[in-house]
């Protein structure tokens, strides 16, 4: 049953990079933030009161409804919709994508002896999350577009830590939420500011600031 | 006493919030610098009073970087007595407050970095140095002020999630053992699995390293320094590049315990010649002298980087050449406030013959670029004499020539800009704007540079024996 549900964590990487909806992404995000949370619920057992409750808020309240519902007021503020400026055409993006999550699940099925300590399918899918967020990053040309994938490997990486056999010390945890709030406050604070100041969302309007051409 | 470093700021902002005047902004900040110091002093005086508890401590390990932190900002808090002043003419009430609440968040951020003795805990404040940081590379609200904080914010948040990455894959190789704190993690370290140790290593020096500011991995650097006011660019340069320095510096001896020093060393030092080679390249290109002294800083993040991945006597020039890079730099930037205030431009090609306008700036600029180019009796001739020394006796000769070359190369190109710049033609256009401004630059704005250069200096030719002791017990 987990493994389904990480498989399909997996798979929604392959649809962020199909769409260049942005709406789309923010259901991306909601729909992460549920599958991580039923990742947690079905590992719960044995794990204290304290961790479970951390957990849940981190999951479903902060991941699943509380950052998918301030990028939607975000959107609707900056009235985004379209992210169609990558530098690569949406088929090589997915293809690329997609060759990223086989090799993770290539590593779910490697039989190495160093491996024997993690859950290696979590950790081959939230790898491959992790690269595919940042590949993503760079191709994409929309500051709302890379603020989302920012978040989606915050999520890998949440998924990266329940890969390992052990309970997480409590700091690690506490080191995802902060990164979480890390996300939104660059949605808070800059994005409506770039907003404000230039006009769109476009990182082409950021690449003022040059060695040899420098304007006061 | 380690409890009041850390409470003190969260008061002070609480105060600062509910009052918002200029006068208390000032107060507040010095205020805090002076007992961050006096925390500093009790560890030679009174080590008993400091007393460490779960999370944060005051040892050889961090003491000098803790030392480095609190005179940096003793002097920029007394420069931003006159720099805010000019400051309060263009920006409200509120906002200056607002200026004053961050840098003190950004310092107690700094300082729970440098005293936390757990992995997890240094991360969560670094992480904390980014948000407080932002806001006030972004102070002036400009286009360009916001490109540069989008870009820092971004790139390091990245950065640091990286980091996080290899926390995770430390636990993964500390197997049985369920702690981030330093001392554990050292004890413990000949038990760890090398390769999820190699790999954790390269997360952290990645991500860490985007914050230290090591290439290639130094982007939002040149930016976001050259676009801060200067007093924040002098902390950014002269402390904050150490607080994450001394995290890799940590990890890396767990990787000497764990005994993966090969692995590490190689990353180091490649990470490290790589920032040489950046700075020489692109400091030629450069037409703003805070991007120039940026790109200096990340020249000497390199040099650190170089340092420890040689060890042996390399470790002391190690701590020597951090000391003198930090006094040096913020002396360079304190001074480029007060070459911008007057020349209200931050282009290399439109500051000419400061000497003729303001003495004491000039002098203050070219000796601060003497101290950061290592000009003996600068104590980073001393560290970097040992440098080449440990490349010599580790008979690495073609590092050493490379080294050498790279360092001349950059010591070239600035030290060009700032003749030029002190020394030029007089421009009648910017004479008038720099006259009206002269009255803007008064005593506060020189003394805390002159103090910095006069440190950077004498430590070149003595070096008091308790230092010795701290520097000696900090490389171990």
């Amino acid at each position: 049953m987990v493994n389904g549900l990480v498989i399909l964590f997996g798979l929604t990487m392959l649809y962020l990079s199909a769409t260049s909806r942005l709406i789309a992404h923010v259901k991306i995000l909601f729909v992460q933030g549920l599958l991580l949370f039923l990742i947690c619920a079905l590992g719960f057992n044995g794990t204290s009161v304290g961790t479970i409750v951390f957990l849940t808020f981190e999951t479903l309240f902060v991941k699943a409804i509380l950052i998918p519902w301030f990028l939607n007021k975000v959107l609707k503020k900056t009235r985004s919709n379209r992210d169609t400026d990558a530098n690569i055409a949406h088929f090589y993006c997915l293809f690329i994508s997609s060759l990223i999550l086989f090799a993770g699940f290539m590593f779910c099925i490697a039989d190495i002896p160093s491996l024997a300590m993690i859950n290696t399918f979590c950790f081959g899918i939230a790898l491959s999350t992790i690269i595919i967020s940042l590949w993503l990053i760079t191709i994409k040309r929309n500051i709302l577009s890379n603020v989302i994938e920012f978040i989606t490997m915050e999520n890998g990486i949440f998924l990266l830590s329940l890969s390992v056999a052990k309970e997480m010390p409590i700091l690690v945890n506490i080191g995802v939420l902060l990164d979480v709030f890390i996300a939104i406050y660059i949605l808070g604070l800059f994005v409506s500011e770039i907003n404000s100041e230039l006009g769109d969302m476009e990182i082409a309007h950021l690449s003022d600031l040059k060695d040899c051409e420098y304007n006061d | 006493m380690i409890s009041l470093v850390l409470i003190l700021p969260v008061v002070l902002c609480i105060l600062l919030f509910l009052f918002k005047n200029n006068t208390l902004n000032s107060i507040a900040v010095v205020a805090y610098a002076f007992v961050h110091f006096i925390l500093g002093l009790s560890y030679f005086i009174k080590p008993d009073i400091i007393q460490n508890n779960q999370y944060f401590c005051l040892n050889a390990a961090n003491i000098v970087f803790y030392l480095v932190l609190s005179i940096v900002f003793i002097l920029t808090a007394l420069y931003n007595i006159g720099y805010s002043k000019n400051l309060s003419l263009k920006f409200d009430r509120r906002k200056m407050t607002l200026y004053s609440i961050m840098i003190l968040t950004f310092v107690f951020s700094m300082t729970g970095a440098v005293l936390s003795d757990n992995l997890g805990l240094s991360w969560i404040f670094i992480e904390g140095t980014t948000l407080a940081s932002a806001y006030l590379i972004y102070f002036d609200k400009t286009k360009h002020s916001i490109e540069a904080a989008w870009k820092y914010v971004f790139i390091c948040s990245i950065g640091i999630a990286l980091a996080f990455v290899g926390i995770i894959l430390l636990t993964i190789a500390e197997g049985s053992l369920d702690s981030l704190n330093y001392v554990d993690l050292m004890n413990s370290a000949a038990n760890f699995n090398h390769f999820w140790m190699n790999v954790s290593f390269v997360f952290i020096l990645f991500g860490i390293g985007t914050k230290m500011g090591l290439a290639p991995v130094h982007f939002w650097l040149p930016d976001a320094h050259a676009e801060a006011p200067s007093p924040i660019s002098a902390l950014l340069s002269a402390t904050l590049l150490n607080c994450a320095f001394l995290i890799i510096l940590n990890v890396y001896k767990i990787m000497i315990a764990a005994n993966c020093i090969a692995f590490a060393r190689i990353m180091l030092l490649t990470m490290g010649f790589l920032s040489l080679f950046i700075t020489s390249v692109f400091l030629y290109h450069t037409n703003n002298y805070k991007r120039m002294l940026a790109y200096s800083s990340i020249e000497n993040m390199g040099i650190l980087a170089i340092a420890a991945s040689l060890g042996g006597i390399a470790y002391y020039a190690l701590i020597l050449h951090l000391i003198g890079h930090s006094f040096a730099k913020a002396s360079f930037f304190l001074t480029s406030g007060n070459i911008l205030e007057l020349f209200q431009t931050k282009k290399i090609k439109s500051v000419h013959s400061i000497i003729s306008y303001d003495k004491k700036t000039a002098w203050l600029w070219t000796a601060s670029f003497l101290g950061i180019c290592a000009f003996p009796p600068s104590v980073l001739f001393v560290s970097e004499f040992l440098i080449v020394k440990a490349f010599i006796i580790q008979k690495h000769f073609i590092l050493c020539a490379l080294f050498l070359f790279l360092l001349t190369v950059i010591l070239f190109g600035m030290g060009k800009a700032v003749i030029n710049m002190v020394f030029g033609e007089k421009n009648k256009e910017k004479e008038i704007i720099v006259k009206q401004n002269l009255s803007k630059i008064t005593a506060i704005m020189y003394l805390p540079q002159f103090v910095l250069l006069a440190m950077t200096f004498i430590l070149g030719i003595y070096i008091p024996k308790v230092l010795d002791v701290v520097i000696r017990c900090t490389i171990g």
